[in-house]
């Protein structure tokens, strides 16, 4: 973008503008692209979902508005706009009005480090990865905020739930992509994308295979369990259902978001399908390779970049355009299946929530970590850093054993632990006649 | 420095301030603790003007994502505050606050007048550009030459998750709660075990 | 475990056994059949023995398939054929109408002043009618059933108010929404129409909409029976016409009993100058039997009177 704004403004108009206000201007513009794109595609998701949904339940969804319905979305925003915005008289009136922006900014930053396309990324911040999820945690202060400044009791219970669910799923969030980063050895968002070319095997690990961009890390053990893992973290973290007790209309009126309407309630509204949006694209992006797919690194090898200057410019656009499609078309698969898991499953309570989380989750993220470790010993490690025994091994063999030790690991702890936290939940209905007695004769 | 970046570095440093001094001004705590959300992200800020990418990223998460909302959970939970606070007034507040500010400008006017400021910055070898330190590099430091402080912390900080959970932990006998038909079932079956039971099955 | 309690039996389950197959097996079985609907939604389920499909049906360019009993807001119903109307206005709908909606009034035979089995108005408030079909269970003539129009909402309140022409109906409309309803009482109530149409003077009683077949039916009547103008007095004298303070009704019974005879012929003499020009045969039949009728009553109650 940089190099776009300073030809544009440097050379063609003969402008001699210093460098930080280039800069300056090539910022400004994406994040304009991006708070266009943005809401857009949040109202595509309310769309979405609400067709999806409807015909998991054996019927149509919203198809008046306009061609099939797709100006749905348009005829909600106006409705949340036109809405009187009631404030309760006692609440604190600047923290009820600052809320939403809290909870939705934060979700706005966290696009400034999505790759769109190969080279399209607004900030290539080194540390990408960490960033998504330090901002993700800010929301939370928001969540908080909320609760507290509509001076409604239940409103503050909703909101402590919603926070406590928050903060205790990004535990497992963040430790599965630890996994991930032990594998690939980098934080930074757009190296973890170019790490997954290849054909089911990353070219890093293989590097004779064919670039056909389907070298994702899903096809490994610990890539499919911290997969999993990150995936049911992803929907508690974007109070999806089972996951949704701070939203359950028939349970809580709306939780922390109660004393809200109109275009206040939008916005946690906009947070929400942002921030699900966001959690789709972060999962595509580290474990489906993100806008690897077949024919991007080779469009992209034609277009002009700076290994190959004396490329053509419409590879650069076709390598673009292909580059998003497989984003969001993997984006949205994975939206698709979180619309799926809503429909299916009934709500968790709130004690189950947590417990499935702490007793559940973590363990298996930390013993994804241990494969994680493993598979880095055996692909990568030799007898500098204490291995001896791959010495000779091909990359293939080391590929295998990699595989084959890291999945009997990954299968035997998920066997196990899942048991574990069965039982264990099994046994908290069943009550002990001794203890029985002593609670009733102590009374 | 250059004047864009020193610019920018007085626009952080007057959020900072100012949040700072809207924390210890404000009349509600609640909204002193916002205003302390709002110094930490300010802080956060100036690290990544330091180029510090990974400190400032980490100091979001931990300060703004976490110690936030403990401070305001410890506040919504300990909620006696209500009430006109002992303030000190007229001369009192007068003669505190000039011994406050003597005592920290005795600390602050010697740190400013003795440090060498404008130092050039560090060169790499061979006179290139200095070396940013990445997360990398902070990473081998805790595992190589920090590694004692690394486990103490970690130590520290499993202690003080058990002490948590010691502390909330309820024993069962302790709880009295309602009854289920099945586990009163279970307990009159176990009180009198000359009852004879309805014939099951039908 | 069965358990009684006083109120009957509880039946524990224990769900502990489940426990030994894969963990997560279970989820991924609640999300095949999630997924088979979804599947199967993209066609329409056009019976409710199945479950995969769309049950939504998309008004208001499909219809409800309604049944034949279905009951909203009440019609009158008139013979195509010969274009009159069910209704003898018995009042019998008026009574049993929970909601008091039904407001109806006789025709009055012109020359005699009796009652005609016929309307001379009939109003329903639909916007306070409840549907309940109790007129329509009730009306001896099927003559007032149920339609099955539901679009009614409409933002004229006084529209609402239907009368003797907007509540008419064909019916050959009501055989097309509730054809075995409409067969089983076909009969008995062509018979009753029959009946009263003998009974009908005149275009009397026919609806009002079938100007044609009024005006068809009017020059097939012999023209004696073409009604006069109304304002023509019959046998209660001119003055007691239109007055009905209690002394006057009494004066008119009283003049008809305490003197028959002229009463009689008064009648008689009354009836003459309406039948200017031609022989009224059938009305005069009808008026003389009825002067016959009054004259047998008289002579009885004199003879009553003479005999005490």
């Amino acid at each position: 973008m940089y190099d776009i704004v300073d030809a544009l403004l440097n050379r063609t108009f003969g402008l001699g503008w210093p460098g930080w206000s280039v800069a300056l201007i090539g910022h400004l513009f994406v994040a304009s692209l991006l708070f266009v794109v943005a809401p857009f595609q949040m109202l595509f998701f309310t769309y979405y979902e609400r067709r999806a949904i409807a015909r998991m339940q054996d019927r149509v969804g919203p198809n008046r508005v306009g061609p099939e319905g797709i100006w749905q979305p348009l005829a909600d925003g106006v409705k949340l706009f036109t809405k009187e915005d009631i404030v309760p008289d006692v609440a604190d009136k600047w923290v009820h009005l600052i809320a939403p922006c809290v909870v939705v900014a934060p979700t706005m930053f966290m696009f400034a480090v999505l790759p769109w396309g190969p080279g399209m990324v607004p900030v290539n911040l080194s540390v990408g990865l960490l960033f998504f999820f330090a901002i993700a945690s800010v929301t939370t202060v928001g969540l908080m905020m909320a609760g507290w400044a509509s001076n409604n009791k239940f409103a503050l219970l909703g909101a402590m739930r919603a926070v406590a669910q928050m903060v205790s799923y990004e535990i497992p969030a963040v430790l599965s992509l630890l996994a991930i980063v032990m594998l690939t050895g980098t934080l930074s968002v757009v190296e973890l994308i170019a790490y997954q070319g290849g054909l089911f095997i990353a070219s890093a690990d293989m590097p004779g295979l064919p670039d056909l961009g389907l070298g994702w890390i899903v096809f490994t053990p610990v890539g499919l369990l911290a997969f999993l893992v990150f995936f049911v973290a992803a929907l508690a973290e974007g109070e999806r259902t089972p996951f949704d007790i701070p939203e359950a209309d028939s349970e809580i009126v709306a939780g922390y978001m109660t004393e809200y309407s109109g275009m206040k309630f939008g916005l946690f509204y906009l947070a929400q399908y942002l921030l699900n949006f966001l959690l789709c694209a972060m999962a595509a992006v580290v474990f489906f390779g993100g806008w690897q797919g077949p024919g991007v690194g080779w469009l992209y090898a034609q277009a002009i970049s700076p290994a190959n200057p004396d490329g053509s410019g419409v590879f650069n656009v076709l390598a673009g355009v292909l580059g998003v499609f497989y984003m969001l078309a993997k984006t949205y698969g994975l939206f698709f299946v979180m619309i799926w898991v809503r429909g299916s499953f009934p709500r968790l309570r709130v004690d189950q929530l947590m417990d499935f989380g702490w007793k559940f989750l973590i363990p298996l993220t930390l013993v994804n970590v241990l494969s994680a470790a493993l598979w880095v010993a055996l692909t990568r490690w030799g007898p500098e850093q204490g291995i001896t025994f791959t010495a000779g091994w091909s990359p293939l063999l080391r590929w295998g054993a990699a595989f084959v030790a890291t999945g009997a690991v990954n299968i035997g702890a998920y066997l196990a632990l899942g048991r574990v936290y069965a039982t264990a939940q099994a046994g908290r209905g069943r009550v002990d006649v001794d203890e029985l007695e002593l609670v009733t004769t102590t009374r | 420095m250059p004047t864009v970046i020193q610019i920018v570095f007085g626009l952080i440093s007057a959020l900072i301030i100012g949040a700072a001094m809207m924390v210890v001004l404000a009349r509600n705590v609640i909204h002193a603790a916002l205003w302390l959300i709002a110094c930490f992200f300010g802080v956060g800020a100036l690290y990544l003007l330091l180029e510090a990418e990974f400190l400032a990223v980490v100091q979001v998460l931990i300060y703004v994502g976490a110690i936030s909302i403990l401070i305001l959970f410890a506040i919504m939970l300990t909620r006696e505050l209500e009430g006109a606070r002992q303030l000190a007034r007229g001369w009192r507040l007068w003669l505190g606050g000039a011994i406050c500010a003597l005592l920290f400008a005795g600390v602050l006017v010697p740190t400013l007048a003795g440090h060498p400021w404008n130092v050039p910055p560090p060169l790499g070898p061979a006179g290139t550009p200095e070396v940013v330190i990445g997360a990398a590099d902070l990473g081998r430091g805790f595992v190589f030459q920090y590694l004692l402080q690394f486990q103490v912390a970690g130590v520290l900080l499993t202690v003080a998750l058990i002490g948590a959970i010691v502390i909330a932990y309820e024993e069962r006998g302790r709880r009295r709660r309602v009854l289920t038909l099945a586990e009163e079932h279970e307990l009159r079956k176990r009180q009198e075990p000359a009852t004879a039971e309805p014939p099951a099955g039908d | 475990m069965t358990m009684q309690i006083q109120r009957g039996k509880v039946v524990t389950v224990e769900r502990g056994a489940r426990g030994q197959r894969v963990p997560g097996a279970g989820l991924l079985a609640s999300m095949a059949v999630v997924w088979k609907h979804w599947q199967g939604s993209f066609r329409k389920n056009d019976s409710f023995e199945k479950i995969h499909g769309t049950f939504t049906m998309e008004y208001p360019e499909e219809r409800p398939r309604l049944p034949e009993a279905f009951r909203n807001m009440p019609i009158l119903l008139y013979d195509e054929a010969s274009g009159h109307e069910l209704c003898t206005s018995c009042f019998q709908c008026q009574r049993i109408c929970p909601p008091q909606v039904i407001h109806m009034s006789q025709a009055k035979d012109p020359v005699t002043g009796k009652a005609l089995p016929a309307l001379t108005e009939f109003v329903i408030e639909y916007d306070a009618c409840m549907s309940c079909g109790l007129c329509a269970e009730i009306c001896p003539f099927d003559a007032i059933k149920m339609d099955h129009a539901f679009e009614l909402a409409t933002s004229d309140h006084a529209g609402l108010t239907l009368h003797r022409e907007q509540l008419n109906r064909p019916i050959s409309y009501y055989e097309g929404i509730a054809p075995t309803m409409w067969a089983e009482v076909k009969d008995s109530a062509f018979k009753k129409l029959q009946g009263n149409i003998k009974r009908r003077p005149d275009v009397i009683g026919m609806a009002p909409n079938l100007a044609e077949k009024i005006a068809a039916r009017r020059r097939e009547l012999p023209p004696a029976e073409v009604v006069p103008a109304p304002s023509v007095s019959v046998a209660p004298p001119e003055a007691a016409k239109d007055d009905w303070s209690a002394k006057d009704v009494t004066g008119v019974w009283s003049a008809k009993d305490a003197k028959p005879g002229e009463g009689r012929e008064s009648s008689a003499a009354a009836e003459a100058p309406p039948v200017a020009g031609a022989p009224a045969a059938p009305l005069d039949d009808k008026a003389a039997r009825l002067a016959a009728i009054k004259a047998k009553n008289a002579a009885k109650k004199a003879a009553e009177a003479q005999g005490e």
